[in-house]
């Protein structure tokens, strides 16, 4: 391939919207550092310019001359890319609209890509199983996972650090507590499409918080919606954000085949979990390639459960008969949520509750970053991220703070001492409160 | 969806400053953003006019309020008020601004080496205003490790007689570069590194003391006991970003030499500083501010705009808007988009753009004095702001949409350094009519 072919191939419009290929349109200015939660804390990662678009050149090979073997050079120059926890604010500061976040996830699956996964990234990307396992001897795994011994000998061995915070297995998961026909797949009488959802639990509602996918089944039902809780399995996302796309593909495989069908019909795909949401809407189109017809009507069925309950009230069909709660609320927005571009619908809800006085502390990041802060070599930086925003809710004095995003609660509740509870859970709160 | 009566497209000076005339009355605002750009790239001044031969901002504007299609030419008057304005908001916030209109345009030392003409600046930078004395002396002062200041380069440029426009240079300009504490061996320090630093009160102390040890053991005279030199002393711009006035007072208190900063190639601390307090005054006003995407708008029935939409995630957000202000920018900030030589668009309403022919974009010498065409590009307005077709001024094309700043036609803000009085000036009408 000339020169002249590959300029005439990278000039076509349509290659600088593809995530590699949009580091040409970077202007070197920085904005992204500025915006960057872990530069601000370490040296260790020299921010998303220097590891995204200025590395990207060596990176470019196989994207300008795909299968040509011309320009193999796809290997980043150095590993600090790995120290990028994927919170995506660069690309929202981006001027230019250069695809930084992608573009270094996309650097670090191609750092590991060809070695064995490490068995702690191996392990972290398996929620399935660790979930049911732990769920099968909640009692033991609960015990051990906060015993101080058996956390040191997991540091050591498997590299998660002992004072990360893992969160506690829950007895029973909540697709056990449900009955049965709201799990079947399709029931007979399904009602039609604008009066039932499809509710995507993801792995923390079902094997750790079933009291979030409750409130969440509580609200949908208090405002007129059948419920439907099909088979799903983990979103795939911790295992993109630890570089294994390839199990990825297969989970996304597994929850498009079930949840097209559903899309294809008309029915709205409700999560609890930001991060799984956001995995269904862009994720699996953006990361893993899978852009066929099942990806994209799955994306445009896709809500966050605020989004999703706003637009409803948008629509004149919430209802808003919320009862009092007399309570300050600090608010984290998590980057996943951020990542959606819906703005932060939580705070709008918690408009509606009477004597209900939200306040967003606006921070960028609590650190966590999903399973970044459990990290042995991370966990550091992961609370120097969030320490600003521990401090605010240190010093607000109060006991329960609302977040979006399980792993950003566990992080905070470890970090601050509080309750941290899904936004949800106060609107289902608030309707009981109207009710006595 | 999100609800708002104004939205406000674009965070630089002009749509925030807006934004928060508008907020403070009361109204909902929500500012949207492609990203950070005007601020985050700007020295850190106010700059509201400077051209040759106009001794004082003041005398600028005049000049070029006579200007036929010039901005100022309807928003000359707005200007002193408009001003005051921001100069007491941002020192609500700490961060003060020295200088007025009516004071004399001074050669202000630049990172080139060059100088450039300016009245109004950051109290960090205003110990660069002041006429320089026949008996005192320059230092500029590099922090080994940090490229984007080269003190020996900047001297040199500095000692070229005509680089001070006429006005009398320093007696003497001296170059020094310093280790600060714990920095040994970094080779690729930025701004942000530094101001992070300096926000350290322990740490810069430490600097502090060893820019003051070697400043005494390099100045011939000093021998003679502290006064007995006057001087200057040039640092980049990097003295503390969140905590700058007590850096900037640590730093008079304990340098021998009276200190200023000077602005660095993006991202500009100065500008950061500027953005976060304009940006914590909006809040307080419960404006809100999302970034990461550009957004776009169709003209309705009744020439009013009633929503403007913005990608996302899965489904577009609708941000619903009673009124809107376009402040996104000329050809730099991406409000006007250059799809090849006489195809000038504006990127949001698509709104008709005044603007050269296509045979006038490539003849020009780039280094002709009188500019380029392309300079002056931008919206034409009606007196309250209204867009209007170029050659109909008379016929406003939106009713509910305002234009601000550096999107308006008529001006060369860079060549006349008038971008941020008319993006204040024009903030102010716009927010006045929108109140109504």
């Amino acid at each position: 391939m000339t020169i002249a072919e590959i300029v005439a191939q990278a000039a076509a419009p349509e290659s600088f919207a593809s995530i590699g290929l949009s580091a040409d349109e970077c202007l070197k200015c920085n904005v992204c550092t500025t915006v960057c939660p872990v530069a601000r804390v370490t040296d260790l990662f020299p921010g998303p310019k220097y590891v995204g678009p200025q590395s990207q050149r060596f990176r470019l090979g196989s994207e300008l001359a795909p299968g040509s073997g011309v320009l193999s050079v796809v290997q980043s120059p150095d590993r600090s890319v790995d120290y990028c926890s994927g919170c995506g604010f660069c690309s929202t500061a981006c001027p230019a609209d250069v695809k930084i976040a992608e573009m270094n996830n996309r650097a670090r699956a191609a750092l590991r890509a060809g070695h064995r996964p490490r068995l702690r990234d191996w392990l972290l990307g398996q929620t399935d199983l660790t979930g049911s396992l732990g769920v099968l001897a909640a009692p033991l795994a609960n015990w051990s996972l906060h015993n101080r011994f058996v956390r040191a000998l997991i540091d050591l061995v498997v590299r998660i650090d002992r004072r990360a915070p893992l969160p506690r297995f829950s007895g029973r998961t909540l697709r056990s507590r449900l009955g049965g026909y709201r799990r079947s797949r399709w029931s007979a009488d399904a009602p039609p499409a604008d009066r039932t959802v499809v509710y995507f639990h993801g792995c923390a509602a079902n094997y750790y918080e079933p009291h979030v996918g409750q409130a969440a089944i509580d609200v949908l039902e208090r405002n007129g919606f059948r419920v439907i809780v099909p088979p799903q399995v983990c979103c795939g996302l911790p295992l993109i954000s630890n570089g294994l796309y390839g199990q990825a593909r297969g989970r996304a495989r597994s929850n498009l085949a079930v949840l097209a069908d559903y899309a294809r019909a008309g029915y709205q795909i409700v999560g609890t979990s930001t991060s799984c949401t956001h995995t269904l809407k862009a994720e699996y189109r953006e990361m893993l390639d899978i852009d066929d017809e099942d990806a994209r009507l799955v994306s445009e069925a896709t809500w966050d459960i605020c989004e999703f309950l706003l637009d409803l009230h948008e629509q004149g069909r919430l209802d808003t008969h919320f009862g009092e709660l007399d309570r300050t609320l600090p608010y984290h927005a998590p980057c996943q949520l951020r990542s959606h571009g819906i703005g932060l619908p939580a705070l709008d809800l918690f408009e509606l509750v009477p004597g209900l006085r939200a306040v967003d502390m606006d921070h960028d990041c609590c650190g966590i970053a999903g399973t970044y802060g459990l990290k042995s070599e991370k966990y550091d930086i992961a609370m120097a991220v969030g320490e600003p925003l521990f401090e605010q809710i240190r010093s607000s004095g109060e006991d329960q703070v609302a977040c979006d995003s399980e792993t950003c609660r566990w992080q905070i509740a470890a970090a601050t001492g509080t309750r941290l509870r899904h936004p949800v859970e106060f609107l289902a709160e608030a309707y009981e409160a109207y009710e006595s | 969806m999100v609800r708002a009566e104004v939205a406000v497209v674009g965070a630089g000076l002009a749509g925030l400053t807006a934004a928060i005339r508008l907020a403070e009355s009361g109204a909902r605002v929500q500012v949207l953003a492609t990203g950070h750009a005007a601020t985050h790239w700007a020295p850190g001044g106010i700059d509201v006019g400077a051209v040759p031969g106009a001794p004082t901002s003041h005398a600028a504007v005049d000049e070029l309020a006579r200007l036929p299609g010039h901005p100022y030419a309807f928003l000359a008057a707005e200007l002193p008020a408009a001003l005051d304005w921001l100069r007491a908001a941002l020192a609500a916030e700490g961060l003060d601004l020295v200088g007025d209109l009516g004071d004399p345009l001074r050669a202000i030392p630049t990172s080139i080496g060059a100088t450039r003409p300016a009245a109004i600046l950051p109290d960090g930078m205003a110990a660069a205003l002041a006429p320089w004395a026949p008996d005192e002396i320059l230092v500029v002062c590099g922090l080994a490790g940090f490229r984007d200041f080269w003190p020996e380069a900047i001297a040199e440029g500095l000692r070229r007689p005509a680089t001070w426009r006429g006005q009398q240079p320093p007696a003497r300009i001296e170059s020094i570069s310093i280790e600060l504490p714990g920095l040994a061996g970094r080779h690729n320090l930025s701004s942000l590194d530094l101001a992070r630093l300096f926000d350290d009160p322990a740490w810069r102390e430490t600097a502090f003391d060893a820019i003051s040890r070697a400043l005494d053991v390099r100045s011939p005279g000093r021998a003679g006991g502290a006064g007995s030199v006057r001087g200057r002393l040039a640092l980049p711009a990097v003295l503390g970003l969140h905590d700058h006035p007590a850096v900037l007072a640590a730093a008079r208190e304990r340098l021998p030499l009276a200190p200023f900063e000077v602005a660095l190639v993006p991202p500009s601390i100065p500008g950061l500083r500027l953005f976060a307090a304009l940006r914590a005054i909006l809040r307080r006003h419960g404006g809100r501010l999302q970034v990461g995407e550009a957004v776009h708008g169709t003209i309705g029935p009744g020439g009013r705009v009633s929503e403007l939409r913005a990608p996302a995630a899965a489904r577009e957000l609708v941000v619903s808007a009673g009124a809107v202000i376009l402040a996104t920018g000329g050809i730099a900030g991406g409000g006007l988009i250059a799809d090849g030589p006489g195809l000038l668009r504006e990127a949001v309403l698509g709104l008709p753009v005044d603007g050269p022919p296509a045979e006038h974009w490539l003849l020009n010498d780039p280094f002709d004095p009188a500019g380029h065409p392309l300079e002056t590009a931008g919206l034409r307005t009606d007196s309250r702001l209204r867009p209007v077709a170029p050659g109909a001024p008379d016929r406003p094309l939106a009713e509910n949409v305002r234009i601000a700043g550096s999107l308006l036609a008529g001006q060369r803000y860079l060549r006349e350094h008038c971008g941020d009085g008319v993006a204040l000036a024009s903030a102010a009408v716009a927010a006045r009519e929108l109140c109504r």
